[in-house]
Parts: structure tokens; C-alpha cells; sequence
């Protein structure tokens, strides 16, 4: 359990790992594309974990990143053929950030840190761990930007609704910086201060 | 010699295994996306025009960013589709002309604009300050002639990728008259 938790605060991958920063600034401005991004990097770690721990004993060690990169690159193809098919508007809304998984640091820092090293069940475990953080770290950060920089929050739309929440009040008059560049770096740093004071607390350690 | 073979052809191994799962995912995908990309482009060209209908495409070479365009039977109006520039690389656009160059209606295609700021120009509504330019207004090519240039702040260059080509529309179809 500590292995599915440990992702979550301890070892959250965007805040005290601080990997998939980029795509994490990037596409953190409404929360479906955070939810998009983060169940695209989920089946990607799912199945690059997997992968290189199946393969873990046939890889030699001085080829071991190329193939890492033709596995993760495979995987994320996979994920946009398949968004492309089968969900074309998130794929339109993700655009190029879906390809860009392949050099997510988070993927392929677990491939090289966790999965090489350990067997199929706890880098199955350990891929969820950093996928669920991840997720939570990237739908935290884009929650925050879209209500205070659009004063909306964007989902999934589903019959009659059309996916989108006015919040009364900043809808009218958001602070607009936050949807941007600058914005994302504002939240982010504030986050990650309050993951440092939350993991630095005593008694806490194993959260 | 044949330890570097062996890790090259665990290397090719790999990647022709991976080029197989690929390939077979492809020719499931591939149709698939073909249909919704021909679904997508008739509704966007029936959806520029009020009356009339589109015809074939027709490919244009040397016209800058007017890549191809389509006659309306039925109408005074001509389609045309550019490549425009963005933030994320190319971006498809189409737009609709009566035979003055005023510009009837836009919508943005393709494109790999930034989620949340450049993307924002597919929404519903973005096209209105080109819509009924053209003709005797002129059309809005920077920020400063937006009434509300807040509308493409954090994307003026998605803006500016539109609005150039639109202009340069709005030029090709006066030249062209009522020629069809």
C-alpha cells in the first residue's frame, strides 16, 4: 500500500521529484487537459514499466536508453492513435503535448529508477504510485489556474452539459496572469512550497 | 565484434517488434481517422456558408498561404483554406468570402496551438472580429485594432497566424471578381 500511496505527497513526481515539469506548466491552464495528460501518462508508465521490467534481463545495459526511448515512444504512439480514433477532441486539445509524453522525465526516470531494477508486480505498483501523483500534482496545479485565471472549470462535456463551470465573480474578473506563462511558474513554486512544509513536518514522513 | 552485434540486434529486435504493434494499431486507427477527418472537413466547409454549396477542391500553388480553394454554387462566394503560422507550427484554417473580399465566416482546423491560450481560437465566438471584414473594413492583423485586444492576450502569434492569411484572402478573392 505504502508503494501505491508513496506518489501521492511523498514522492509526488511534479512537486518533490520535480520531473514532467514541462508538460505540467504547459497544459495546466483547464483541468480537462489535465485529466487527458495525466490518464495518457498513466498507461504510458503502465506499459513502459511493464516492458522494461519483462525485458529488464535482455536489455544489455549499454543500449538500455535507446530502448527505453523506442518503448516509451511506442507506447505514447499508441495513446495518440488511439485518442486520434477514438477521443478526437481531447486529442485536439492536448495537440502536440500528447506526443511530448516520450520525453516526459517522469516516464522514463521510473523506467531507468524503479522498473530496470525491480520485478513486474511492484513496477506495476510503482507506475500507478507516480501516475496517480502525477495526476493529482497536474489536475491540483490546473484546478487553481482555471478558476482564478478564467474563472471557470472545464470538463468532460456530457449530454446537456457542455463541460464548462462558471465560478461566479472571478468568471467576470480573473486574474488573467495565472492562465499564463508566468502564472503556472507562480502556482507551481507556492505548491511545491507547501509539499516541502507538509513532507518536512514531524511525524509525517510516511504519508 | 559480436558482442556489439548481439546488442544491435537486440536493439533491431526491439524496434521491429515495436514498428509491428504499431503498424497493426495503424491499419485499425487509420480509416478511422480518415472518416472523421473527411466528416469534419464537409461540416466545416457546409457550416462557412449560409446559402449555396461547396465544390471541389482545388489545389493552388503560389499564393502564399492560400493552399487551396473551393467555388459555392448556389452563392456569390468562394472558400478558401491557408496555412497559417502559429504558435505550435501550422495551422489549417478556412474561410468564406462573398465575391468583395468581406469575410463571411472562419473556422481554425489543424493545429498544435497551446491548450488554453492558442487553442482558445477554436472556440465559438473568437472568429467574430474577422467576421464582415475585408470587404470595406479592413481586416485586423495586430493586437491595437481589436476592440478588445484582451480577447488574444497570451496568444497574439495563433492571432496574428489567422489574421495575415484572412487579409491575404480577402486580396486573392477581390482580384479573382466574380470570376468563377
Amino acid at each position: 500500500m505504502r508503494e501505491l500511496t508513496k506518489g501521492f505527497i511523498k514522492e509526488n513526481p511534479i512537486f518533490i521529484l520535480m520531473l514532467g515539469l514541462c508538460p505540467a506548466l504547459a497544459v495546466s491552464t483547464q483541468v480537462v487537459n489535465a485529466l487527458g495528460m495525466s490518464a495518457g501518462v498513466i498507461f504510458v508508465l503502465l506499459g513502459s514499466n511493464i516492458m522494461v521490467s519483462l525485458l529488464k534481463n535482455f536489455i544489455p545495459d549499454e543500449i538500455h536508453i535507446p530502448v527505453y526511448i523506442v518503448i516509451i515512444a511506442t507506447f505514447v504512439t499508441l495513446v495518440d492513435l488511439l485518442m486520434q480514433a477514438y477521443a478526437p477532441a481531447l486529442s485536439r486539445s492536448l495537440g502536440v503535448f500528447v506526443q511530448l509524453i516520450v520525453v516526459n522525465c517522469i516516464i522514463l526516470g521510473r523506467a531507468e529508477a524503479f522498473a530496470s531494477k525491480n520485478g513486474v508486480k511492484d513496477s506495476i505498483m510503482d507506475a500507478l504510485s507516480m501516475g496517480l501523483g502525477f495526476f493529482f500534482g497536474l489536475t491540483l496545479i490546473a484546478l487553481i489556474r482555471e478558476v482564478l485565471g478564467a474563472g471557470t472549470i472545464t470538463l468532460f462535456p456530457m449530454g446537456n452539459f457542455n463541460g464548462v463551470i462558471e465560478v461566479p465573480g472571478l468568471v467576470q474578473a480573473p486574474v488573467r496572469i495565472i492562465s499564463l506563462s508566468a502564472g503556472a511558474l507562480f502556482v507551481v513554486g507556492y505548491l511545491k512550497a507547501m509539499f516541502n512544509w507538509i513532507s518536512s513536518r514531524p511525524g509525517k514522513e510516511e504519508i | 565484434m559480436t558482442d556489439t552485434m548481439e546488442k544491435a540486434g537486440k536493439l533491431a529486435l526491439i524496434c521491429a517488434l515495436s514498428a509491428l504493434l504499431l503498424g497493426v494499431v495503424n491499419s485499425v486507427t487509420e480509416p478511422i481517422i480518415a472518416i472523421r477527418k473527411a466528416a469534419e472537413l464537409k461540416a466545416a466547409l457546409e457550416n462557412l456558408l449560409e446559402t449555396g454549396t461547396p465544390g471541389p477542391r482545388e489545389d493552388l500553388e503560389d499564393e502564399g498561404t492560400i493552399k487551396a480553394r473551393y467555388s459555392v454554387t448556389g452563392a456569390d462566394a468562394w472558400i478558401l483554406e491557408f496555412i497559417g503560422m502559429g504558435y505550435g507550427g501550422d495551422m489549417k484554417v478556412l474561410a468564406s468570402y462573398d465575391f468583395n473580399g468581406e469575410i463571411q465566416d472562419v473556422v481554425l482546423m489543424d493545429n498544435a496551438e497551446t491548450p488554453g491560450l492558442g487553442k482558445k481560437a477554436e472556440a465559438d465566438g473568437y472568429m467574430d472580429k474577422f467576421i464582415g471584414t475585408g470587404g470595406t473594413t479592413p481586416v485586423p492583423v495586430t493586437k491595437n485594432e481589436l476592440e478588445a485586444p484582451d480577447e488574444v492576450s497570451g496568444a497574439t502569434i495563433t492571432f496574428a497566424g489567422i489574421a495575415a492569411p484572412l487579409k491575404e484572402g480577402s486580396a486573392y478573392v477581390k482580384a479573382l471578381g466574380d470570376d468563377k
